[in-house]
């Protein structure tokens, strides 16, 4: 009887000690999971800002002011006449 | 006496018992009788806002997609003053990062009083990255800094009035106030449990999402290449003719596009504070859809194409011009006061004749028939652009309690009624698209932040006039041009336009020196492919070049020219080659 009742509390005992480590393993994963959640959506906010960023200079680099005083930089000049040729269809 | 172990046992039982039950008596009123109280407690020592830093607004696109209107991320600094240890070191550290005398920020981070409250104190607002960088370089944990965005005009002033801006307590001026709405993004705040760096608790993190909406993106119809080139001319023209003012506005008559708009005098969106503070906030009324005026002869296109379209005057249709009509009071005279004998609807817009379009409205059209078709050419009401601040224009109906039977008459020539430019090019893209009128259009389409596009599709305001009438009219202003109007002529097109002089009212009169000129037409004819409206507003010129024939047509040919190449139509020949 009393060897029935020992095995008894140390079959209680291990499912509780498996039960518990599951349970643990679980929550920590879960604690893991949510911070690595909140670092990615700070990392997507900081990758939105610096997007947000490189384009405002993308547009201040191919803005109307920028693209003329390259073009004549580069000898451009705005076209005086323009020759149009029509093409009929054979 | 108790003996043996049993007994002692036995007591220590009890005393065990009896000093369990005042911890257990304690966990009942802490967890059960008190526990809302202690719950309470407890979030509030921990609970807290949080988010993710705020979402940029949409960004304005032209309608190739090059960038109007952007965000620039920058910070907001501020400082928790009673966790710094050398206030005159850090005041003139801080000074020159900040852009704020030494003084003045000494006075900010001093703590005035001692106290166990954290004291935060805002420095500045939108410092850009590089300066936050610098400021975290320097490792004081007491300087907080707070990501958030500045809006970013690529172009500077251009199309100012168009795109507008909007103020921190969201009102604006501009496409951005009327579609605040959609350009603004959603932050997703929450209030729960934070740890000691103010993120939340995990638990907090797995009930959703905190990643913030951007604003939707807009498309507009604004065609960059074509406003710069606009905005240019109308500088030069502003120069040139010495004038006060001036609106240009293109339009693509089919679909009611927006192609420019230029106004001035104008102003840098991003500098609207500076222009608030000196009490300048009327120079953010665009004149284009806001102000309206007297749109002189241009009007009598509308008075031609009534009186054509209601069948009461045909292109056999004449009267004996004698330069003078008294109708209700006034007295009616041609600009230049000659009488020019017999004429029909051609002469009227070939010599600008006011007594023609006098005699039109009084004697064949009627008070009735006239408004009926002013109306339908939607003056007097807004157009529903997606502008703010439009304006309807005023137009005296027979109904009306300050109506004066003068009205009639002068009204067929643009006096003593006032339109805004919009409404005048919107009238004649109806003679320009078959007799169509379209509703001008400034959005094309909307981006949303998840890849949906939504396009924003053309819309009939209706159909003043007939297909016929729209052509026979369009004809008119074309063979005008082509005999009359040497200065809008445009090599290899053929254009229709008519020119426009009109006084500016003042108190009990109009004003004897003051003009605004103007020119409207389109091209290339037939099949016209964009409306152009010139006004220039008192040019300062000598009195007899103060016409829009000799100021406002110049201008008309050399925007109409030009974007007619960057539209990609062929010369007229081309066309007819075809």
């Amino acid at each position: 009887m009393q060897r029935l009742l020992a095995r008894l509390l140390l079959g209680v005992v291990i499912i509780t000690t498996v039960l518990a480590g599951i349970y643990l393993t679980v929550v920590a994963s879960n604690v893991h999971t949510a911070r690595r959640l909140w670092e990615m959506e700070n990392q997507m906010a900081a990758v939105m800002r610096e997007n947000q960023g490189l384009m405002a200079e993308i547009a201040r680099l191919s803005s109307i002011p920028v693209l003329q005083e390259r073009s004549v930089a580069l000898g451009y000049q705005p076209a005086k006449s323009i020759d149009y040729l029509y093409l009929g269809e054979p | 006496m108790l003996h043996g172990p049993d007994a002692r046992l036995r007591l220590i039982t009890v005393l065990l018992i009896a000093a369990l039950l005042p911890i257990l008596g304690q966990l009942v009123r802490l967890q059960v009788l008190e526990h809302s109280q202690y719950q309470n407690e407890a979030e509030t020592l921990v609970s807290r806002q949080y988010s993710l830093p705020e979402a940029p607004w949409g960004v304005i696109m032209d309608r190739n997609g090059d960038l109007l209107v952007g965000n620039v991320p920058v910070y907001n600094v501020g400082a928790e003053i009673n966790l710094i240890t050398d206030t005159m070191m850090a005041a003139s550290v801080l000074a020159p990062l900040l852009n704020r005398p030494e003084e003045e920020l000494l006075a900010t981070l001093t703590l005035t009083q001692s106290t166990q409250t954290l004291q935060w104190r805002p420095l500045t607002n939108r410092v850009p990255a590089e300066t936050a960088q610098k400021l975290r370089e320097l490792g004081w944990s007491w300087i907080t800094l707070s990501p958030t965005w500045e809006r970013y005009y690529a172009e500077g002033a251009m199309a100012c009035h168009t795109l507008g801006f909007v103020n921190a307590s969201g009102m604006g001026y501009g496409v951005q106030a009327f579609q605040l709405r959609f350009l603004r993004g959603d932050r997703v705040q929450r209030v729960g449990p934070v740890s000691g760096d103010t993120s939340p608790l995990p638990d907090e993190l797995l009930n959703d999402s905190l990643t913030p909406y951007p604003g939707t993106d807009l498309r507009l119809t604004i065609d960059r290449t074509i406003q710069a080139f606009v905005e240019g001319v109308l500088d030069q023209a502003i120069v040139d003719y010495k004038a006060a003012g001036g609106t240009i506005i293109v339009m693509n008559p089919r679909t009611g596009e927006i192609l420019a708009v230029a106004s001035r005098p104008n102003y840098e969106p991003h500098r609207y504070p500076e222009y608030m503070e000196k009490g300048q906030e009327s120079i953010f009324r665009d004149p284009a859809v806001s102000i309206p005026y007297e749109p002189g002869s241009v009007f009598k296109v509308i008075t031609v194409a009534a009186a054509y379209d209601s069948g009461r005057a045909d292109m056999n249709w004449t009267y004996n011009d004698l330069g003078k009509l008294e109708y209700g009071g006034a007295s009616i005279r041609n600009s230049d006061g000659a009488a020019y004998g017999q004429q029909g609807l051609q002469g009227i817009l070939d010599y600008s004749l006011n007594v023609g379009a006098a005699t039109l409205s009084t004697q064949v059209l009627g008070a009735d028939l006239f408004y009926k078709y002013v109306r339908a050419f939607g003056f007097g009401q807004t157009t529903g652009i997606e502008l703010t601040g439009e304006a309807a224009g005023i137009v005296h109906l027979p109904t009306d309690w300050d109506w004066n039977d003068s009205h009639l008459a002068t009204n067929s020539f643009g006096q003593g009624i006032a339109v805004t430019p919009l409404q005048m090019a919107v009238a004649i893209s109806a003679v320009a698209n078959d007799g169509v009128m379209m509703e001008p259009r400034i959005v094309l389409e909307r981006q949303y932040a998840d890849g949906r596009i939504v396009p924003i599709p053309a819309r009939e305001l209706g159909r003043p006039i007939s297909a016929e009438t729209a052509h026979v009219v369009a004809e008119m202003m074309a063979h005008s041009v082509e005999k009359i109007a040497e200065a809008a002529q445009v090599p290899g097109y053929r254009v229709a336009g008519k020119s426009g002089t009109a006084q500016i009212p003042t108190t009990g009169g109009y004003d004897p020196q003051q003009v605004i000129v103007s020119y409207a037409g389109f091209g290339p004819v037939p099949n016209p492919q964009v409306v152009v409206l010139v006004n220039l507003e008192r040019p300062d010129v000598p009195a007899h070049m103060r016409w829009g024939m000799h100021i406002a047509a110049p201008v008309f040919q050399k925007v109409i020219s030009r974007v007619l190449i960057l539209m990609g139509v062929p010369p007229s020949d081309v066309r007819a080659a075809q």
